[in-house]
């Protein structure tokens, strides 16, 4: 393993940092899904309070506009009862000319215990991680079109719980593959937990030209991709896909590849839909299928708040231990 | 001052001195040794002397880069590295374009310099692509070539005059090929890059730039040198072009010959360069193509920067290495693997060079020749030790490594300038 696979890790195979899905190990993906699953009650929701946290401070370092995603690590870090500072750095220092690295050894100075990070280029946590003192965690929140962990894990945590081991499951990810951090970490995230069947459907031109490194089958046509799978993610199409001419339209893309309820015929039986969302009806979903009883998107969000959780309980007791 | 170098193995190969022993330095040339009279001795202890090298790409950054080098820092490290004649690039900041900027290169070289430093300017006002520079002043003042430093054209309408100008007053012009609209991205499109989620760049980049370099230089008959090529169907378009009689020559850049897009999985910017590494088939493409002949020359594409210019996520840094000062050293690394025989690297850095910008007084040991050599230990490796860099750029991917190869001396005009 190198780079941020490696970092993230202690030599004991512990989780210090979460950077990627990949090299994660089936046996550390299941220890923190079940932590995330121990912090949801009995009616599915997440635990309003645990002290997990108190007196530890999480600063959120968001370089890139997110409402979803920092929503929900900041509700994750309130409920394990850590104090919360967000920074929206666009409007902040580096607005001012400061560097990353600058305004990262400030925010060590101000004795933080976990970094939550959103930026749009690639490796960018990498970096943090690679820079700050030792015991500070950093958590990957979405990095150019490199990695979105945290969401691969809630993923990973809805076909766990509607389906089962993903080890006997076929995985379809459906849309603009090649510009999706999501998908990427999704594909790690399943080749670790030994999924036999990944998928890729898509147009070429949203397609990386090297699925089979990854270990994953593409298909241009979405009736041969989606025959037998057990699980269906859509990914969300950017409206810069069509002034970049990747796309002809968002109903040419539907009409090829958006997910309707024929559609849905192709796979098993009880298949689920998954989205990362927001959602585009009409583009990549119709409304009978996103409202439909085989679509889990809004209970995706809520294991997003538990998967952050486990991840953030994880890290920071990590860290903890390598201070002591 | 005469000098005596004895009991040495002189490697010049093709040249007429190739294994003599002995080599005789008077007035900052070669002579034949036994018409020294009482000349200084050097015992050299069974050592190599070659040729100086020759580079035909370096950033020296001055004027206006000083905070990432000086033609003084700079010039001292690639004689560390065994080179005694750059080719210094003219992106500076102001970029090289007017006489002044060309004599002032050669008065700091001068002045301050170790090597020697053979200025090239813009063929465009600025570098901008737009308007044509004063190229006959230019040549004038003492630049040896004229290139665009990287920065694209304005048109194809644009270069083809600029090739077509430059062919009337016989001037050779350096091209980087690459397609505007490809260009871009700080990792090759492979699977590695991908993977780590970076901004790709298509080899279609170059390869599409190369096609429109061609053609024009087909069209307008101007001696080009094409500069770094990074991928195996560029090599393929050359072999094909200098077939077909075109008068080109091409170089390939040392980390292209040294390492691929594998390099970039731990994420360390020293990896980001502005031609990105490629596949491993591609860098064999390379190496066959020096060996083949396809290929003319090596070249550092030194690129020293201030520390804080990689203080930043991968694909938000400067792009670049420092790497001058291992060169000979590299050069050993490759023929010690049994990748790219040391002859043909060692022609790749001299007599070829030296033919391409009409140079016949170096890059060869003869009698009568501008005395410019490099003395070293083939069997004493170099420890490459940051604390001991001389080039202000510590962007060097090969710190802490152990390379063969020690040099214990290098001469410029006869004059000993490295010991």
């Amino acid at each position: 393993m190198h780079g941020p696979a490696a970092l993230q890790l202690t030599s004991e195979g512990r989780l210090k940092h979460l950077l990627t899905t990949e090299g994660l190990s089936k046996a550390l993906i299941t220890e923190l899904l079940n932590t995330a699953e121990s912090f949801l009650s009995s009616q599915g929701q997440p635990v309003k309070k645990a002290p997990l946290l108190r007196g530890k401070t999480v600063v959120n370092l968001f370089f890139e506009n997110s409402t979803r995603t920092r929503t929900t690590f900041d509700i994750a870090a309130h409920r394990l009862s850590a104090d919360v500072v967000t920074l929206d750095i666009r409007t902040s220092s580096a607005s001012k000319g400061e560097t990353l690295f600058d305004t990262l050894k400030n925010l060590e100075a101000m004795q933080a215990d976990l970094f939550v990070v959103r930026h749009s280029a690639g490796g960018a946590p990498f970096f943090i991680a690679n820079r700050v003192t030792p015991n500070i965690a950093v958590i990957n929140a979405g990095d150019g079109t490199h990695a979105h962990p945290t969401q691969a894990l809630l993923d990973l945590m809805t076909i766990r719980k509607h389906k089962g081991d993903p080890a006997n499951l076929s995985v379809a990810i459906v849309g603009d593959v090649k510009h999706s951090r999501v998908a990427r970490s999704l594909i790690h995230g399943l080749r670790g937990m030994k999924c036999p069947d990944i998928r890729a459907i898509g147009p070429g031109t949203l397609l990386p030209g090297d699925l089979d490194h990854l270990g994953v089958r593409a298909f241009h046509r979405i009736d041969h991709g989606l025959a037998g799978v057990d699980v269906i993610v859509l990914l969300r199409l950017q409206k810069e896909r069509m002034t970049s001419a990747l796309l002809p339209s968002e109903r040419e893309f539907f009409n090829l590849y958006g997910m309707t309820e024929d559609r849905l015929k192709y796979s098993r039986p009880g298949a689920i839909v998954m989205h990362p969302g927001p959602i585009n009806r009409g583009v990549e979903i119709s409304n009978e299928v996103a409202d439909g009883p085989q679509a889990v998107i809004l209970d995706q969000v809520t294991n997003g708040i538990a998967v952050r959780m486990a991840v953030m309980a994880m890290t920071i007791s990590t860290q903890q231990d390598l201070v002591s | 001052m005469s000098l005596l170098i004895e009991h040495i193995k002189i490697h010049s190969p093709g040249g007429p001195l190739n294994n003599q022993t002995a080599i005789g330095i008077d007035q900052g040339l070669f002579v034949d040794p036994n018409r020294l009279q009482s000349p200084d001795r050097l015992d050299g202890k069974g050592q190599h002397l070659i040729p100086g090298l020759i580079d035909l790409r370096a950033h020296l950054r001055e004027p206006g880069l000083e905070h990432k080098g000086t033609i003084g820092s700079e010039t001292l490290a690639a004689v560390r590295g065994g080179i005694t004649t750059v080719l210094a690039m003219p992106n500076t900041d102001p970029v090289i374009d007017s006489p002044a900027a060309v004599r002032l290169v050669l008065e700091r070289a001068e002045k301050i310099g170790f090597c020697r430093v053979l200025p090239t300017a813009m063929l465009t006002l600025g570098g901008k692509g737009l308007q044509l520079s004063e190229m006959a002043a230019l040549v004038d003042a003492g630049c040896v070539a004229l290139a665009q430093g990287s920065r694209p054209f304005g048109s194809q309408k644009i270069e083809y005059h600029a090739l077509k100008y430059a062919k009337s007053l016989g001037v050779t012009v350096i091209l980087d090929p690459e397609a505007p609209d490809f260009a871009g991205g700080c990792a090759h499109a492979g699977y590695v890059g991908t993977g780590l989620g970076l901004p790709l760049n298509s080899p279609l980049s170059e390869v599409l730039g190369l096609g429109t370099d061609l053609e024009l230089i087909e069209a307008t008959g101007v001696r080009a040198h094409i500069s770094r090529l990074t991928t195996a169907t560029a090599v393929d378009r050359i072999r094909e072009a200098k077939a077909r009689g075109l008068p080109i020559s091409c170089d390939v850049s040392l980390a292209h010959l040294l390492y691929t897009e594998t390099a970039l999985v731990n994420l360390d910017p020293v990896f980001h360069l502005e031609r990105p590494l490629r596949t491993e088939a591609d860098r064999k493409a390379l190496i066959n193509g020096l060996i083949d002949g396809t290929i003319d020359a090596i070249v550092t594409d030194h690129t020293p920067h201030e520390s804080g210019a990689k203080l930043a996520p991968f694909p938000e840094t400067e792009t670049g290495m420092s790497i001058i000062e291992a060169t000979l050293n590299l050069l050993l690394t490759l023929d010690q693997n049994d990748e790219l025989p040391f002859d043909i690297s060692l022609q790749a850095m001299t007599g070829n060079p030296a033919k391409l910008f009409q140079k016949p007084g170096f890059g060869q040991i003869a009698f009568g020749l501008s005395a410019d050599c490099v003395l070293y230990d083939s069997t004493k490796p170099t420890h490459i030790d940051s604390s001991h860099w001389i080039s202000a750029g510590h962007n060097s991917p090969i710190f802490g490594q152990e390379l063969p190869g020690t040099i214990t001396g290098v001469w410029v005009a006869g004059k000993q300038v490295q010991n």
